[in-house]
């Protein structure tokens, strides 16, 4: 961006060999960023991420109750986490959490922020409503569903041929419907704004000619919305996937990971170990393992989607 | 909206541990302590018997040259607070705990000062407590807290409409109840109340009822690492009546997605939908406030059934013996710190306790039972209390903090079937004890 605009009028104004130098020489002195305009966040960045990474990476092969010296203890933490079946379980259904995420907000944000890039009025009013549940924290929406779904007193009550008898946090299906119903709830409103304003970016020419050449809705929602909405579509599914994997307040207040262990997903385990055990070992290692597997993730939808070739979308140029 | 925020507090968490890290790390060896500054620090868990602490804290300072703070904390988040600050400069002197395994890592980092020198120039310190909940805080045969605030058994409530009109008396033995469940079952109504969603209500019961088919000892030993104490006849024996009890429908089938923090499994009792619901006698004043009209006319308690034929005492208790006041090592005024801890059984104390509904566990309690906030309840409880042989604190307070989850997970699983007998066994005897 800064590159750009600072060449621009050395590029423009091209007269004699002789001045061109030295001006573009002391432009790029005087506007190029150098390696001081990344200090302030590069200092930050070291100093908030990366090093307290780095003392995690540390402490996760340490034995720490949060009392006295930790002590060094190898490998310790990660092969007992490795032989853990509850952590190979809360791999397991952080990973099903996540698809689950993906799977139901993706068509529904899509086809909903593509109904809301519309024009009329009625679309924008409603749209601003159903925006609201994005306004509230995670704890408050847990709080407000744990108490809708109470099996005596809630909508499971009132509804015994849907619940049955309102078991929705007794048995691990349910649970985990429960789970992602209620961060489908509360996080499509969110990717429904990022297709929103994707779609409503798509050039209205293209439909134009769609419709010309007799193309109906449909054809033009397939053919046109959503290869234009394809770069929406990875950004939106980094943000559900990373997001997935880091979910916390809603297994903490909704489930605690149970019945048993059946929605202890990585983070509340993470969580369960180092502040409720006191194993500060096996949470580091707990965090250090979610860490990676978020990146590896990230950089594997990146590649695959060929987010990273960053190919245009504008009109005629593919 | 969520990954920016997540990540970023997953890391911060690692940081907080990390900071927390170099912090202990360069603080070894100071002993600073904050009682420097001519002060004793008071850390106790922050609500509403805050109360009284200020008003003993007042009068303390009123005599004392060392002046006394109340620092309250408050929320659940106590114990992970405490023990964040209690190796590093801010470090109270005196603190606020559950005894037992809640105060074992500590003494084992060698942070808690015993009393017994206290109590060697003051006997009454230990003699003025009521001796089964005076016993809960000590560890390795040492003495690490004296009694604060009031005593919480547990006691089965119920609701007497709901029990008067499926014909239904409150059980005083556990085949009563058995019977009480069929009967209560046949009125379509949930016999028992069950919170577990929770999951330390459903801990409850397992107290109860290996207390009273092996008596307090087997508790015992297997806290002390014995694990063939899990696998013994008695524990299987009460295994097979829990689930004798589940099986036969006591709680309903959707239990598990009852809450008690929520306050659904008391209105269950308090609507007539339950009959009897197992709680600590904070339950009392819960529904005087929840269901005031309930509370004043329907609500009835008892103590547990007895088991015919258990080696457990029937007079036997469990529940939270107390709440008590231990005291760091590194305190620069230990006499002051002596001082303040005799209040906690001096009769204004007990009188300001009783008048917000604490039962304080001192032997003077009983000469003030009339002034209680409701005299009949806290008599039924001091009486309780007074005569158990033995109080036993809950398994997830007796354990260390590190056992806490994998317990409740696997009384959880036991109820809902996911573990059968030697599952829970086993899950028990991999419990870390110290």
């Amino acid at each position: 961006m800064t590159t750009q605009i600072t060449s621009a009028p050395v590029a423009v104004e091209p007269r004699k060999g002789a001045r061109r130098r030295p001006e573009a020489s002391s432009a790029a002195r005087v506007g190029r960023p150098g390696f001081l305009w990344a200090l302030p966040a590069t200092v930050f960045f070291a100093l908030f991420a990366i090093a307290p990474l780095i003392m995690v990476a540390v402490l996760s092969f340490m034995s720490w109750n949060g009392l006295g010296s930790p002590e060094f203890v190898g490998l310790d933490n990660w092969s007992r986490l490795a032989d853990d079946p509850v952590m190979l379980k809360s791999v397991w259904l952080t990973l099903l959490l996540t698809a689950l995420g993906v799977v139901i907000q993706t068509p529904l944000s899509i086809l909903l922020g593509v109904w809301a890039a519309g024009h009329q009025r009625n679309r924008a009013v409603l749209s601003v409503v159903y925006f609201i549940p994005l306004l509230l924290s995670a704890t408050a929406v847990s709080v407000l569903w744990r108490a809708l779904l109470d099996p005596n007193f809630g909508i499971p009550a009132r509804a015994t041929w849907l619940f049955g008898d309102g078991n929705l946090f007794g048995e691990q299906a349910t649970a985990i419907g429960v789970l992602a119903f209620v961060s489908t709830w509360q996080f499509t409103p969110f990717h429904t704004l990022i297709y929103q304003g994707a779609a409503r970016a798509i050039p209205q020419v293209l439909y134009q000619a769609a419709e010309i050449d007799g193309a109906g809705r449909y054809r033009q929602f397939f053919h046109i919305t959503l290869p234009q909405l394809r770069n929406s579509v990875v950004t939106s599914m980094i943000l559900m996937i990373v997001g997935g994997l880091t979910t916390f307040e809603t297994v903490l207040i909704l489930t605690q990971g149970g019945p048993g262990t059946d929605t202890t997903i990585s983070a509340y385990y993470m969580y369960q170990k180092a502040f409720k055990g006191f194993d500060f070992g096996a949470g580091a290692a707990i965090a250090l393992a979610l860490v990676i597997a978020a990146t590896i993730v990230s950089l594997i939808v990146v590649r695959v989607s060929g987010y990273d070739k960053m190919r245009s979308d504008m009109e005629g140029v593919s | 909206m969520k990954t920016r925020v997540r990540l970023p507090r997953l890391l911060a968490c690692g940081a907080t541990v990390a900071l927390a890290l170099s912090l202990t790390a360069c603080g070894n060896g100071d002993g600073g302590g904050s009682s420097g500054d001519g002060k004793i620090h008071v850390l106790v868990y922050g609500d509403a018997s805050n109360k009284v602490e200020k008003q003993i804290v007042d009068k303390f300072n009123k005599t004392s040259d060392v002046k006394a703070v109340l620092d309250t904390i408050p929320g659940a988040d106590y114990q992970q607070k405490l023990q964040t600050i209690i190796n590093t400069p801010q470090a109270p002197d005196v603190f606020f705990n559950w005894g037992g395994g809640s105060i074992q890592p500590f003494v084992k980092a060698d942070l808690l000062m015993p009393l017994d020198d206290f109590i060697e120039k003051d006997p009454g310190l230990k003699a003025n407590f009521l001796p089964s909940v005076f016993n809960s805080a000590v560890v390795d045969g040492k003495s690490y807290g004296v009694p604060m605030r009031g005593t919480q058994p547990i006691l089965l409530f119920h609701n007497k409409q709901v029990l008067d009109k499926a014909g239904v008396k409150p059980p005083k033995t556990w085949d009563e109840l058995l019977d009480a469940v069929k009967k209560l079952k046949d009125e379509g109504v949930t016999p028992i109340s069950l919170g577990g969603g929770d999951r330390w209500p459903t801990l409850m019961w397992f107290e109860y009822l290996y207390d009273r088919v092996a008596g307090p000892e087997l508790f015992e030993k297997a806290l002390k690492g014995d694990k063939d104490a899990w696998a013994s006849a008695d524990s299987k024996k009460a295994l097979s009546m829990l689930k004798e009890l589940v099986d036969a429908g006591a709680f309903g089938k959707n239990y598990d997605s009852v809450k008690y923090t929520n306050g659904s499994s008391p209105a269950l009792l308090a609507s007539g939908k339950a009959g009897f619901e197992l709680m600590g006698s904070w339950y009392y004043a819960q529904q005087q406030e929840d269901a005031k009209e309930f509370a004043e006319t329907d609500l009835g308690y008892t103590a547990f059934p007895t088991v015919q034929g258990g080696k457990g005492d029937p007079t036997n208790v469990v529940g939270n013996t107390n709440n008590f006041y231990s005291v760091l090592k590194k305190t620069k005024h230990p006499e002051a710190v002596a001082e303040f801890l005799k209040l906690m059984y001096s009769d204004e104390f007990v009188k300001a306790q009783m008048a917000i509904g604490n039962l304080p566990t001192t032997t003077s309690t009983r000469k003030f039972l009339d002034t209680a906030a409701d005299p009949e309840y806290s008599r039924f409880q001091y009486d309780l209390v007074a005569k158990a042989p033995s109080f036993q604190l809950s398994w997830d307070q007796a354990y260390p903090p590190s056992a806490i989850t994998p317990i409740q997970q696997a009384v959880q699983q036991f109820f809902n079937g996911q573990l059968d007998a030697d599952g829970f066994i086993k899950a028990m005897q991999a419990l870390p004890t110290e």
